[in-house]
């Protein structure tokens, strides 16, 4: 668990709506789950922090919440994606992109003197 | 957009607070059981189960307070809760409450009042569309002892005719004429202006209309406008005024109009007509004379052009003048002209004045501030322990310091808004006195710009008063609660930083009772200069003759001599005598040019000629030095008599004997001769050396416009009344104007001063008062915290007197450093004084010393209260007490 890398700030709204994305309407601890499978139980999860992120997407208009009913038949609150989350989702994917790619050329060996 | 929208749903977030935590509660809840169901399918113990879910989670409160967080505004929130904390703080100790919000609104309050005087008269433009470019035209030769001369009629139409800086050049003068046509015969005191003065000025009419071209057209029928404060003074406000037509020399005038309700400048007139409807203006005579002068000139200024462009184009003009009219300007005159700010010259008076009283105010404020920072430093060792719970609990730092602020922002504001009715209710005296130094008194008002001002005072007193205490509380924070028990002694750190504020508390009243205390010395002196006459019991009147009724000097004559031939029997009258004006009433002076016999005429002397029926040297105790008065007996048909001051003796005449000298005012035609000399009196202002003054008989003179001045035996106001109606039983028609007694004119000829000496000592007071009180309370506390320490020293076999001595020893030391403070701030400061001093230096040792011990006392009194409590300590007490 320790060498686990914790989620930055920022990257984690971006795991979240392209959970979303793929797997539709999702309660918090499902997201959370899904967020640590998909990274290969890479990341780390502070699941406390899930929460507080979910509602600034919610006031930003990018998710949209409801409380419904789990496959155990546990309440619970569902989230899914908005037609502007959509959006948002495919320009921060994009600039993560770019982010990355720019990243990966200064890190990449020299090839040249 | 998306920000504003989540700005908008955090607002909404401060809401329905209990419904959202229920929701939230049963979110994590949720997420907590699918979780350890998780755990538990994957083998674990129930209570390892719920323990890894926990851990995960990263704890449930903390979770919910981060989502609390970011559901609404914690900055907001936070001041919220801090504002309702505070307010129940400040609830619970209502004396120190009251004592802060006082002192606060104190300072506040009079920041606000004078502000709002500096806002209206010195900051705002002027209340005209065109003021800013609105200029007074001045001419003169200064060199040649006429820094200020009027403008005669072929003068203005020259500037007219040949400027190219002005879009207008306008005239005014003022004279008061008789208004008939209601109850009784009205003086009023009357503008005479071309007809686009207003328009020059860029002000319309409230009512009717203004002035056209075709009124001032010679034979135009005569029309008024009525200004806005006799409008409402004489005609309670009646729009059915416009139209009426009332008779004013001889003819009727219509009313057309009323002007709004602005400042006017040079006069305060009652009504405003064109110059052809002035009977002296549109005299031929007076139109083709160069060298009749009587009229002020404005000017509105081309757009972009400077006062420097317009004032060197006014003077190339009456230096043209002086090359076609050598006659009228001798070429040894410097003569010049110059285009004045007109802002400025309504404002100029008032400027040093108002300044001082602003910084007065601020003075009174630090102060207050001090006062209050104390106050807070003292309830911060109160409250240390709870402060110390609340670290311990958690409060950051600066969740800490932000409550403290809070609180003392709390009290400002309060203090502000308490100072704001005191600024109320003292603003319409505030007015009164400010409209002795400016006539734009009447825009001063408690207005936006002053509110903002108040609450920007409020702000910044809260955030150094309560800063200077939070700071303080930092680092006193833990440790405290470790010990258990309410700390004995304070930190040198927070002692010296009282001592700074005790000391600069009485620096600072040092300076405003100085300012003070040398207003009041000057205006002492000026209440005891000796002004060359007696004021006691002598009555005054106004009287201006209806030009065209006493159109002959025959009939003046006749009436004047009638009048007081009257008023000489009356009981309870002594003597009774008139004079073209009198001491003090604030005339403009009757310089006149004249010959002295045997001398060379090149150039000629100038004399401030006065003229006085028999009896007005004696009637106002105006000593004969020489020669005799004049008497019934100088009559016009006797030759010409004059009588000199001793200033005009001693100046145009040296050590010779004046007395039988002769003088002419027409060149040599006629020659006046000497009679008399009579002392000197403050004619001008007793802050003003005499001038060169001539006296001459009313009976060579027969003036228009008179006063009347009568000695009595009585009360001189008891006796006004019957005396008027003798001016009617002689006269109907015959108003009598500026009834007063002349030690009624000569008090408010210092008036201003002995008004700013009185606002500047409320003032000193108030810092005074607030000073001690400081002294006062931070010696008590320091006692009551040293009370172990003292009882200790007694036990030891220290005596109450030495006790005493080394409380008050504490006091003296801090007043004395901050004497010599403020006399080192005193001697640099009092230097702005200098222009409002009569007699008295700005560094006046008197005042310095006296000032330096009342303070003494004052300080040493507050500190004697708290030393007799340390010398009274009970040792078994005060050590049983811990």
């Amino acid at each position: 668990m320790t060498d686990k890398a914790d989620v930055w700030q920022g990257t984690l709204a971006l795991m979240v709506l392209k959970t979303l994305e793929t797997m539709g309407s999702l309660h918090g601890y499902g997201i959370a789950r899904r967020i640590e499978q998909t990274s290969g139980e890479l990341l780390s999860v502070n699941y406390g922090t899930l929460y507080p992120a979910l509602l600034k997407l919610e006031q930003e208009g990018y998710i949209a919440s409801e409380w419904g009913v789990s496959d155990n038949n546990r309440k619970a609150k569902y989230y899914k994606l908005t037609r502007a989350g959509r959006k948002q989702l495919e320009k921060e994917a994009q600039d993560w992109e770019q982010t990355t790619a720019i990243l990966a050329r200064f890190l990449a060996p020299s090839e040249e003197s | 957009m998306k920000t504003l929208r989540a700005l908008f749903l955090r607002l909404g977030g401060l809401f329905h607070k209990e419904q959202r935590d229920r929701e939230l509660a049963e979110e994590i809840e949720s997420h907590l059981q699918m979780h350890i169901e998780d755990n538990l399918r994957s083998g674990m113990t129930p209570e390892e189960a719920r323990r890894h879910a926990l851990i995960k989670l990263g704890g449930i409160e903390s979770t919910k307070e981060s989502y609390r967080d970011r559901r609404g505004l914690p900055v907001l929130e936070t001041f919220l809760q801090d504002l309702r904390f505070g307010a129940r703080m400040l609830r619970r100790n209502p004396g120190f409450t009251a004592v802060a919000v006082l002192t606060l609104a104190l300072g506040i309050g009079a920041n606000s009042a004078i502000f709002s005087v500096v806002n209206a008269v010195l900051l705002k433009p002027l209340p005209y569309e065109n003021g800013e470019r609105m200029v007074l035209v001045k001419q003169g030769a200064p060199r040649a002892g006429f820094p200020d001369v009027s403008f005669s009629v072929p003068e203005i139409l020259d500037y007219r005719a040949q400027n190219r800086s002005f879009d207008a050049l306008v005239e005014y003068h003022s004279m008061a004429f008789i208004l008939l046509g209601r109850k009784e015969p009205e003086r009023v005191m009357t503008g005479v202006v071309s007809w686009n003065f207003f328009d020059a000025f860029g002000v319309k009419p409230l009512l009717g209309r203004a002035f056209r071209a075709d009124d001032e057209k010679t034979g135009a029928p005569a029309v008024l406008l009525l200004t806005y404060e006799y409008w409402i003074r004489s005609f309670g406000g009646d729009p059915t005024v416009v139209n009426k037509t009332f008779t004013m020399n001889d003819r009727l005038h219509t009313v057309i109009g009323v002007l709004p309700p602005l400042p006017q400048y040079p006069d305060q007139n009652d009504v405003y007509m064109p110059t052809t409807a002035c009977p002296f203006r549109s005299d031929p005579q007076m139109m083709a004379n160069r060298s009749d002068r009587m009229m002020s000139v404005f000017g509105l200024m081309k757009p972009g052009v400077s006062l420097r462009q317009a004032t060197a184009d006014l003077n190339s003009i009456i230096l043209n003048a002086q090359r076609a009219y050598p006659d009228v300007y001798p070429p040894s005159f410097d003569v010049g002209a110059w285009a004045l700010s007109l802002r400025e010259q309504l404002t100029q008076n008032a400027r040093t004045t108002m300044l001082v009283l602003l910084g007065a105010a601020g003075f009174v404020l630090l102060i207050a501030c001090a006062n209050v920072t104390n106050l807070n430093l003292a309830r911060m060792v109160k409250r240390e322990r709870e402060l110390a719970v609340r670290a311990a609990l958690g409060a950051g730092r600066n969740r800490l310091f932000r409550q403290l602020l809070t609180e003392s922002f709390l009290l400002a504001l309060a203090g502000a808004a308490l100072g704001l009715v005191f600024a109320q209710n003292g603003l319409s005296l505030l007015v009164t006195y400010v409209a002795r130094f400016t006539p734009r008194a009447g825009e001063i008002h408690l207005d936006g710009t002053v509110l903002l001002f108040t609450l920007g005072v409020a702000v910044l007193v809260s955030l150094v008063s309560g800063s200077v205490a939070a700071l303080d509380s930092r680092g006193h924070n833990i440790g405290n609660l470790k010990e258990g028990s309410v700390q004995s002694t304070i930190g040198i750190g927070r002692r010296r930083l009282r001592s700074v504020l005790i000391i600069s508390q009485v620096a600072v009243s040092f300076l405003l009772l100085i300012g003070a205390g040398l207003m009041l010395r000057s205006f002492l002196k000026l209440q005891h200069v000796n002004p060359g006459f007696e004021p006691e019991n002598v009555l005054t009147m106004r009287l201006n003759l209806n030009f065209t009724k006493y159109n002959t000097d025959d009939k003046r004559r006749a009436f004047y001599n009638a009048l007081l031939e009257r008023l000489q029997t009356q009981p309870g009258v002594l003597s009774a005598a008139a004079g073209m004006t009198f001491p003090l009433i604030g005339m403009d002076p009757m310089s006149n040019d004249f010959t002295i016999e045997g001398r060379d005429s090149a150039s000629l002397p100038i004399g401030d000629f006065r003229v006085v029926t028999p009896g007005y040297f004696q009637t106002l105790r105006i000593p004969l030095l020489e020669g005799r008065d004049f008497t019934h007996q100088d009559r016009q048909d006797t030759p010409p008599v004059a009588i000199v001051n001793r200033t005009a003796a001693h100046y145009f005449w040296g050590t010779q004997d004046p007395v039988g000298k002769r003088i002419s005012t027409d060149k040599g035609k006629t020659w006046i001769q000497i009679v008399g000399v009579v002392g000197d009196v403050k004619q001008y202002g007793l802050d003003k050396d005499a001038s060169d003054e001539i006296y001459v008989p009313l009976n060579d003179s027969p003036v228009m416009g008179a006063s009347l001045v009568v000695k009595t035996a009585v009360e001189p106001m008891s006796i006004a009344r019957r005396i008027i109606q003798h001016i009617y039983e002689i006269d109907p028609d015959q108003p009598a104007a500026r009834v007063q007694s002349l030690e009624q004119v000569r008090a408010e000829s210092i008036a201003a001063p002995r008004l700013t000496a009185n606002l500047l000592g409320l003032f000193a007071l108030l810092a005074l008062a607030i000073a001690a009180a400081g002294i006062g309370g931070v010696m008590a506390l320091s006692v009551s915290q040293r009370t172990h320490e003292i009882g200790v020293r007694m036990a030891i076999g220290a005596w109450p007197r030495e006790i005493l001595r080394m409380v008050l020893g504490q006091g003296v030391v801090l007043t004395t450093v901050g004497l010599i403070l403020g006399v080192l701030g005193a001697v640099g400061l009092t230097r702005i004084l200098q222009g409002l001093l009569f007699e008295v230096t700005p560094t006046d040792p008197l005042t310095f010393v006296g000032v330096g011990a009342v303070l003494a006392i004052a300080a040493l009194s507050a500190c004697y209260v708290p030393a007799r409590r340390a010398a009274r300590v009970n040792p078994t007490v005060a050590l049983r007490c811990e």
